[in-house]
């Protein structure tokens, strides 16, 4: 059964972008010779790590979101671990969060509608209802107004 | 409830407005209590549903200074938001995204 997983590695700063690039085909031949295909790859490029990792302070961060199965996680897994130039390595399965995220968004939207119905409103928000311009900021002078007073 | 015991403990230093007013309360103005902000779940008022390891904007104000996470007894968010805000801030730490200590 194919789950759906996020890897992100963070390649040594020393790193070219040819040996990045070759990383990323690695993941991909692993991937396909086990039946997976992978969804979406993202560089972010160097950043600064928020602390020392070895003796490196920088790293180049690819995020690769592949769709398989968990024995080819373990051996993506199991080879990055022994490839020196990744310096850090984090797999995560993403699919049965992101139905939660999903379920709870939609049971929102479904509870304002209906709630909305039942006050004789349209479903959905009009342009121009509700509070103007930035709702926290609002409420953030309402609080700072009543500290003042008193 | 949480009002005034909590904050008496709780409330020294993390930047919460109106201390001024603590001892007022005490001496017997029981008709107006001090003020409070009354704290919300950040991620239930903004209806943040997803608390991304990689969203190292969101997470951020949780990690003060010290970079230890931010207790909800001060942040006051909810046990569910932040038991998902806890995950995401140690994975993001894995990643060396968010720091474990402050150096």
């Amino acid at each position: 059964m194919n789950r759906k997983y996020e890897l992100v590695y963070v390649v040594s700063p020393d790193a070219t972008d040819e040996q990045v690039n070759e990383l990323h085909t690695q993941v991909e031949g692993i991937a396909q010779r086990m039946g997976g295909t992978i969804d979406k790859t993202e560089n972010w490029g160097r950043r600064r790590l928020a602390y020392e990792i070895g003796r490196h302070k920088e790293g180049t961060y690819v995020l690769e979101v592949i769709d398989g199965s968990g024995e080819l996680m373990k051996e993506i897994d199991r080879r990055l671990k022994v490839t020196d130039l990744v310096i850090r390595h984090l797999v995560v399965r993403v699919d049965e969060v992101q139905s939660v995220i999903d379920r709870t968004r939609t049971k929102r939207s479904d509870v304002s509608r209906r709630r909305r119905v039942a006050r004789g409103l349209p479903p959905d928000r009009q342009p121009g209802e509700g509070q103007r311009g930035d709702p926290d900021d609002d409420r953030d002078d309402r609080f700072d107004l009543g500290e003042d007073m008193r | 409830m949480n009002g005034r015991k909590s904050f008496g403990g709780g409330g020294g230093g993390r930047g919460r407005g109106g201390q001024g007013g603590q001892q007022q309360g005490k001496d017997g103005q029981q008709r107006r209590p001090m003020f409070r902000r009354r704290k919300v779940c950040k991620f239930c008022a903004d209806k943040i549903d997803d608390i991304n390891y990689k969203d190292t904007r969101l997470l951020m104000p949780f990690v003060p200074e010290r970079a230890k996470i931010l207790p909800r007894r001060i942040s006051g968010t909810c046990a569910m938001h932040q038991r998902k805000l806890r995950t995401a801030i140690m994975r993001a730490r894995q990643l060396a995204l968010i720091p474990y200590t402050a150096e």
